[in-house]
């Protein structure tokens, strides 16, 4: 066991590194704010994904045969890690990247994964996730979003919801009721589907904070041939598993975890400045208690991604283990925005725009995106039953 | 980076919790607390593995290992409810090889590694807290040596120490670590102490007459000290998980067999959730010693930082382990006769020593705060 970098691995670091900072967009030494403009902002993320490729940094795990690097998954975390680190932009194709490449490398035939992973390394084709449906969110085996088959297509109606980056999406991975007669987790397909067939209604919902970033997606009457089925007819569910795997495990992490440290040390740049009664936030014993448990949950959660990517390193498969990262950092990035909201005191409810706020509303913003991490990718009460069931072998209700 | 044990490391575990499976029983440790038994088939089994000598290097006959190497067998004498004083006596074998003079390498490491010398470690004081500050025991130097002055209490196992390592200030006001045989001169008292299975005592140094080579490393160091500390709170953390481990595979063992309303209670979310939340805290408290035994044995500017998190972390944690698995078990879990309360009070007392989580939190927070006016990324 090493915590350290190898040679190669510190090697890869230090390439990273510099590219990060000759590329990542910069003024004045800073890196650029993302537009506040949501279609503005997609674009900028867009921008970035495709300086990425340009730069050969993306998919870079993926083989080489479709346009990665064949790098392994210790070198894709130090990739990740290090773009956190500088700051680099989100990219906006998340899903594509984290969640439908690795499934399509995993499940899809030569033909699919030669059409749709250099669309995704090159940032030309985005993707979303067409999974829940309003009645199917938890206990997503009971979707009903149908597809018939009809000659060499299928028919999909239906509808999903919570489909982040629909609007900006040009393909969707669809999961389908394609077997009403069968039980549930048998009836179903995974459809690879152009977000242009006609047929297709995107509505942006607006979340708590204000922003719309995910929408509902109507179907009406889509056609999707049966080629653009990835797996066999009704192995949909087993697929989905894989996806969600992807989508829970540890890479995935890692790089939030990044990002939230940079939140973190926002945080205590801000209780070093802020102060009440002559004394700062970060001077006062009880805020300390609770900037410290927030450094070592953080800390954890980064060794828990670091430890999840060695098993898989090593040949583990994805599995339900990927539920103990996703359950443990749901609730970290929601305790850090809520120990920044109470020990910044009376000034927490200041937000962005107000000159006077302590940290220029970035926990405030966090604090409600933050709300969604315990529901998004199964909710926190789902990864229980997992880990319960999966793992630590209690039976089922 | 590879955070993935190695086939020997596991193997080291195994080995250790195989002789613990037959060795030492709770029923061994039950009687151990009354005093009605002692620890020494323990001492010899655990001596035949090579466990004492585990950070001795070869040249004085150990086996060279590392703190990663151990960290899994230390997770085992937390399950095992084993005594602390095999652990003690391997940290101080490691101080030794660290700081130790040539000379005390040579007198001391040999016989650790043989199994032939237990140590005790006399730390707390009872006003000082756990600020290494706080310590008010000196040690004077005189014509033929020094003079120890001062009173020690909770040394776990001293009375049956052939050696005491005693934190002491020097005549300068620097922290020094004494070595210091046991004899009778030295007045020891068993405390009243929650865990009766880890016997603690307090040891006196009523103007205790020391040689001149006593201070370990030869002169007084506060780097010794801090080690000392470091790694006996890394000991006590990776030893509170692993009584943590026990407790929740004792919960989990139950809640799949119970039944009541006619169902196995390990069907119900609410003791699912439990038992989910449980494990996944377990998971990451196994994050925090590895990374803690990492940095003590391959990058020291870390430790105080990796040792202050995990202590803190595994003291919360197996606490809420402990406490959670009590609940699971309902009644029984209250009883006398099951062996949770073992664990419970184990781990108890193993977040008190060494710096309880609070303490141990603000260490962190000065920590961090200072590594961010150093810019040091670090984070």
């Amino acid at each position: 066991m090493d915590f350290s970098d190898t040679p190669a691995e510190a090697r890869f670091r230090a390439e990273i590194r510099q590219w990060l900072r000759m590329n990542v967009p910069q003024e004045n030494g800073r890196r650029i704010a993302e537009p506040r403009d949501e279609q503005a902002r997609a674009a900028f993320r867009l921008e970035w994904e495709r300086t990425l490729f340009r730069g050969g940094w993306s998919g870079i795990h993926w083989p080489k045969d479709y346009g990665g690097r064949g790098a392994g998954i210790a070198e894709y975390a130090i990739y990740l890690e290090e773009s956190a680190r500088a700051d680099a932009p989100e990219g906006i194709n998340i899903p594509g990247r984290n969640l439908v490449g690795p499934t399509i490398i995993a499940h899809g035939t030569e033909a699919q994964k030669r059409r749709y992973l250099p669309g995704i390394i090159e940032g030309r084709e985005i993707w979303c996730q067409g999974f829940s449906e309003p009645d199917a969110g938890s206990d997503l085996a009971s979707l009903r979003t149908r597809a018939v088959a009809d000659g060499s297509d299928y028919v999909v109606d239906g509808q999903k919801i919570w489909t982040s980056w629909a609007q900006y999406s040009d393909w969707c991975i669809l999961l389908a009721r394609t077997d009403p007669d069968a039980p549930r987790h048998k009836g179903l397909s995974f459809f690879l589907l152009d977000m242009k067939t006609p047929g297709i209604t995107v509505r942006p919902l607006r979340q708590i904070t204000g922003e719309s970033e995910f929408n509902e997606v109507f179907f009406d009457n889509v056609r999707v041939p049966a080629a653009n089925l990835l797996g066999g007819v009704n192995q949909g569910w087993q697929i989905a598993m894989t996806t969600l795997a992807f989508e829970r495990g540890p890479e995935e992490a890692l790089a939030r975890q990044v990002r939230f440290a940079r939140r973190f040390e926002g945080l205590l740049a801000a209780a070093e400045r802020t102060g009440f009664n002559g004394r700062t936030i970060a001077s006062d014993p009880v805020a300390r208690q609770k900037l410290a448990q927030t450094h070592i949950e953080l800390e954890m959660m980064r060794l828990n991604c670091l430890r999840g990517i060695s098993r898989l390193t090593s040949g583990q498969q994805p599995g339900p283990e990927a539920s103990f990262v996703k359950l443990y950092w749901s609730h970290v990035y929601q305790r850090m925005t809520e120990v920044a909201l109470e020990i910044l005191g009376p000034l927490a409810p200041l937000s962005e725009a107000d000159p006077l706020s302590a940290d220029g509303g970035v926990m405030q913003h966090e604090f409600l995106m933050s709300r969604a991490s315990t529901i998004y990718s199964g909710s926190s009460e789902i990864q229980r039953n997992i880990i319960a069931e999966r793992v630590l072998g209690l039976p089922k209700q | 980076m590879n955070l993935n044990f190695s086939e020997e490391q596991r193997q080291f575990r195994d080995s250790v919790a195989r002789f613990f499976a037959d060795g030492w029983t709770s029923g061994d440790v039950r009687a151990y607390g009354r005093g009605e038994g002692d620890d020494r088939a323990l001492w010899a089994g655990l001596a035949e593995l090579g466990f004492h000598g585990a950070l001795v290097g070869e040249d004085h006959g150990g086996l060279g290992l590392s703190f990663v190497d151990l960290v899994l067998a230390l997770e085992e004498f937390g399950r095992a409810l084993a005594t602390v004083s095999a652990v003690e006596t391997v940290v101080a074998a490691w101080l030794i090889g660290r700081h130790g003079t040539d000379e005390q390498k040579r007198r001391l490491l040999p016989a650790i590694a043989a199994g032939a010398l237990r140590i005790a470690i006399a730390h707390q004081e009872a006003e000082a807290g756990y600020d290494p500050d706080g310590i008010a025991t000196s040690g004077i130097r005189t014509a033929g040596g020094y003079v120890l002055d001062g009173a020690k209490i909770l040394a776990p196992h001293a009375q049956g120490a052939d050696c005491l390592l005693v934190s002491a200030r020097t005549d300068a006001g620097l922290p020094a670590i004494f070595l210091c045989e046991r004899t009778e001169a030295i007045p020891m008292a068993r405390h009243a102490t929650l865990d009766p299975s880890m016997p603690c005592f307090a040891v006196g140094f009523p103007g205790h007459q020391l040689p001149a080579d006593s201070i370990l490393g030869g002169g007084p160091d506060a780097a010794v000290l801090r080690d000392m500390a470091d790694a006996c709170a890394f000991a006590a953390a990776a030893m509170a998980t692993g009584s943590a481990a026990a407790a929740l595979d004792m919960a989990v063992a139950h809640a799949r067999t119970r039944v009541q309303f006619g169902k196995i209670i390990g069907s119900f979310q609410a003791i699912k959730h439990k038992c989910a939340d449980m494990a996944v805290a377990l998971d990451a408290a196994r994050s925090a010693i590895y990374y803690a035994a990492w940095a003590l044995s391959q990058s020291p500017a870390d430790a105080p930082l990796a040792i202050s998190m995990a202590k803190a972390f595994c003291g919360d944690t197996s606490r809420m382990i402990c406490n959670e698995s009590l609940q699971i078990h309902g009644g029984m879990g209250f009883t006398w006769e099951y062996d949770l309360h073992l664990h419970l009070k184990r781990a108890k007392a193993l977040e008190a020593a060494h710096g309880n989580a609070t303490w141990h939190r603000e260490r962190v927070a000065s920590l961090i705060l200072q590594a961010k006016h150093n810019g040091s990324a670090g984070l």
